[in-house]
């Protein structure tokens, strides 16, 4: 393999990761920057997009239902947790949400198990994404393309909500400055269910496209809990441009990190973000902490 | 005597007493419920009095475990100068962690703490000379002495050991938040800006607590690794920071107790629980839940509106050191 197609296949597996990693990171950034809070529980929701995937595929036979209805239902759920149990804490320190999310990390990590049992489950591509193509003579496979386009393309499409729309105006609003934007009569707490159900579903979203990948299994919320942290955290907490850029730097360090220092690469990723903390505390893009 | 009194020493006679009534198994679980608390209680001097929440305590747990295991592997120190070494390495290691840490304030503090937590651990991992990787360090020691010491290598005296530990760092920890040293760290959880003002370097202060609750938190991992026999990544991974930080506030946070009670809570919980039903997690969650939403001042306060005396947390961890 040459030079040059060996840095481009590894690029594009680099970008794939970056995507999965960019669904968990924002939701976990929209919802600090609206909320201040952490949500412990934002990996084991990622878990439950791939397992509440699984079932879909298998119910329906296909994929893109899965990937449509998968994020609804858990960012339902995540809706339906803020209504009734976080809205009751805004009053409380920030202890309080750590250790309801932790709950809720606890809880739905042993519901999946009860509900899927405790092996990890298959989920396969759909037939239109699996296989390779060729560029530069060297294989690619679809998926990850597919992966990491769909990065780009929600991406974007978040940019453009936040940017363009009514809706993105108010979640702007809101984690600038709450209180006046409820002075002007918009019901913050309306904005706050629906940015938590948002972010819920955008961790399920990228549970799902992670699901063909490496199976849907109880080791997921682990890892993509801490990724996700490191993400935010790298890109400062409640910036949507940071947590673009945290996951793709994560996604290389991570990647070529592998490929070239397999030892040192679980290092690395930390290493640089004690490097950024300790440059800009806030994050790259954060407020100064 | 205060009722308080009365009950403290009750509690202790009662621990003391425990290994002649209790059955091996139930020893063996006071055994890691002593450590425990000592765990939960060293972050408490972060959390409880100093307002410096910590995601990255397994950090000094861990240190302590592996420093204490190699010492006892690989030299010929007898166990309790094994555990003192390996706590004292930890808190002056601790020095530089809170040098770096404190940089930052609020929610970045937290996650610093959690960054070095992290790294640590991905250390763990791959520095399989000296930490056994993925394995661990296995088969570690209680090595008698010095002296021909060796009562605290049975299990009824590790107990003993382990209890000693806790009762002598909550000496400590009480003597030095009542302390003008403990004056200051409540000062910064209440308003930093303003005893900077009034002159003290918070930033000195807060190193400072972080290196001593590292130490104390690193005895208590110290005396994890010989008491189950190995140490290894478990003891470093992020979850446990997550599990000692609710321990701490379940039980009550700027208490010093009320940590101790909350990692017994925690800890028989999980005991109860997993003996009734496979899915055990799923009703530990609902109680921290249930924990958040009806009784925020933790199990000391619970405890403390039970006998009347409904006087806020701080009115007692700041009081009079009668």
């Amino acid at each position: 393999m040459s030079e040059l197609a060996l840095l481009l296949n590894q690029s594009v597996n680099a970008l794939s990761q970056a995507a999965l990693l960019f669904f968990l990171g924002v939701g976990l950034t929209l919802i600090f920057g609206i909320m201040r809070i952490i949500n412990f529980a934002h990996g084991t929701l990622y878990m439950l997009g791939a397992f509440v995937g699984y079932s879909i595929v298998h119910a329906t036979g296909s994929f893109w239902v899965a990937l449509v209805l998968a994020p609804v239902v858990v960012g339902v759920l995540g809706l339906l947790f803020e209504l009734f149990i976080l809205r009751r804490l805004y009053q409380r320190e920030a202890h309080a949400f750590l250790m309801v999310t932790f709950g809720l990390a606890l809880v739905t990590g042993e519901a999946i198990r009860l509900i899927w049992g405790s092996d990890a489950l298959q989920v396969p591509a759909p037939p239109a994404l699996s296989g390779v193509i060729f560029l530069l003579d060297e294989p690619f496979p679809v998926y990850r393309l597919f992966l990491a386009s769909s990065g780009i393309v929600v991406a974007i499409a978040i940019w453009q909500i936040l940017e363009r729309t009514r809706l993105g105006l108010l979640i702007r609003a809101t984690s600038q400055n709450a209180e006046m934007v409820h002075a002007l009569g918009v019901d913050v707490n309306l904005v706050r269910s629906g940015v938590f159900g948002i972010g819920c579903g955008l961790a399920a979203l990228g549970g799902v496209l992670a699901a063909p990948l490496v199976t849907a299994s109880h080791g997921m919320a682990a890892t993509a809990v801490i990724d996700a942290f490191v993400i935010v955290i790298i890109g400062g907490m409640g910036s949507f441009l940071g947590s673009l850029i945290g996951a793709v730097l994560v996604a290389f360090v991570q990647v070529f990190g592998n490929y070239y220092y397999p030892d040192l690469a679980l290092a690395f990723m930390y290493l640089v973000m004690l490097t950024v903390l300790i440059v800009r505390p806030g994050g790259l893009l954060g407020k100064e902490a | 005597m205060r009722p308080a009194t009365v009950l403290g020493v009750l509690a202790i006679a009662a621990l003391l007493v425990a290994p002649l009534v209790l059955p091996v198994f139930a020893m063996t679980l006071l055994t890691e419920l002593v450590i425990l608390g000592l765990f939960a209680m060293s972050l408490d001097l972060m959390v409880g009095y100093t307002r410096l929440i910590s995601f990255g305590h397994v950090a000094a747990y861990g240190l302590g475990a592996y420093a204490s295991g190699f010492f006892l592997l690989n030299t010929e120190m007898p166990l309790i100068v094994a555990v003192l070494a390996a706590a004292a390495m930890t808190g002056v290691l601790a020095i530089g962690i809170g040098w770096i840490c404190t940089l930052a304030t609020g929610v970045s503090f937290s996650m610093l703490t959690l960054a070095f937590a992290q790294l640590l651990y991905a250390i763990a991992f791959k520095w399989t000379s000296v930490t056994g990787g993925s394995d661990g360090l296995a088969g570690i020691p209680r090595r008698p002495g010095p002296f021909g010491f060796d009562l605290f290598s049975s299990k009824t005296g590790f107990y003993f050991l382990a209890l000693g530990c806790l009762l002598g760092s909550y000496l400590l920890c009480r003597a030095l938040v009542n302390s003008p040293f403990g004056a200051v760290l409540r000062g910064i959880r209440e308003n930093e800006a303003k005893t900077l003002s009034l002159g003290y370097n918070t930033r000195l202060y807060k190193i400072a607590v972080v290196a001593v609750a590292y130490a104390f938190g690193a005895l208590a991992g110290a005396l994890y690794s010989p008491f189950a026999g190995f140490a290894n990544t478990e003891l470093l991974f992020w979850l446990l920071s997550g599990q000692v930080l609710i321990m701490v506030i379940v039980g009550g946070s700027g208490t010093l107790i009320g940590p101790i009670l909350g990692a017994a809570f925690f800890m028989l919980l999980e005991h109860q629980l997993s003996s009734y039903t496979e899915a055990w997690a799923l009703f530990f969650g609902l109680v921290f839940i249930a924990f958040v939403l009806f009784a925020p001042e933790g199990i000391w306060g619970l405890a403390r509106s039970w006998f009347g005396r409904s006087q806020p947390a701080e009115t007692k961890a700041t009081g009079n050191p009668s």
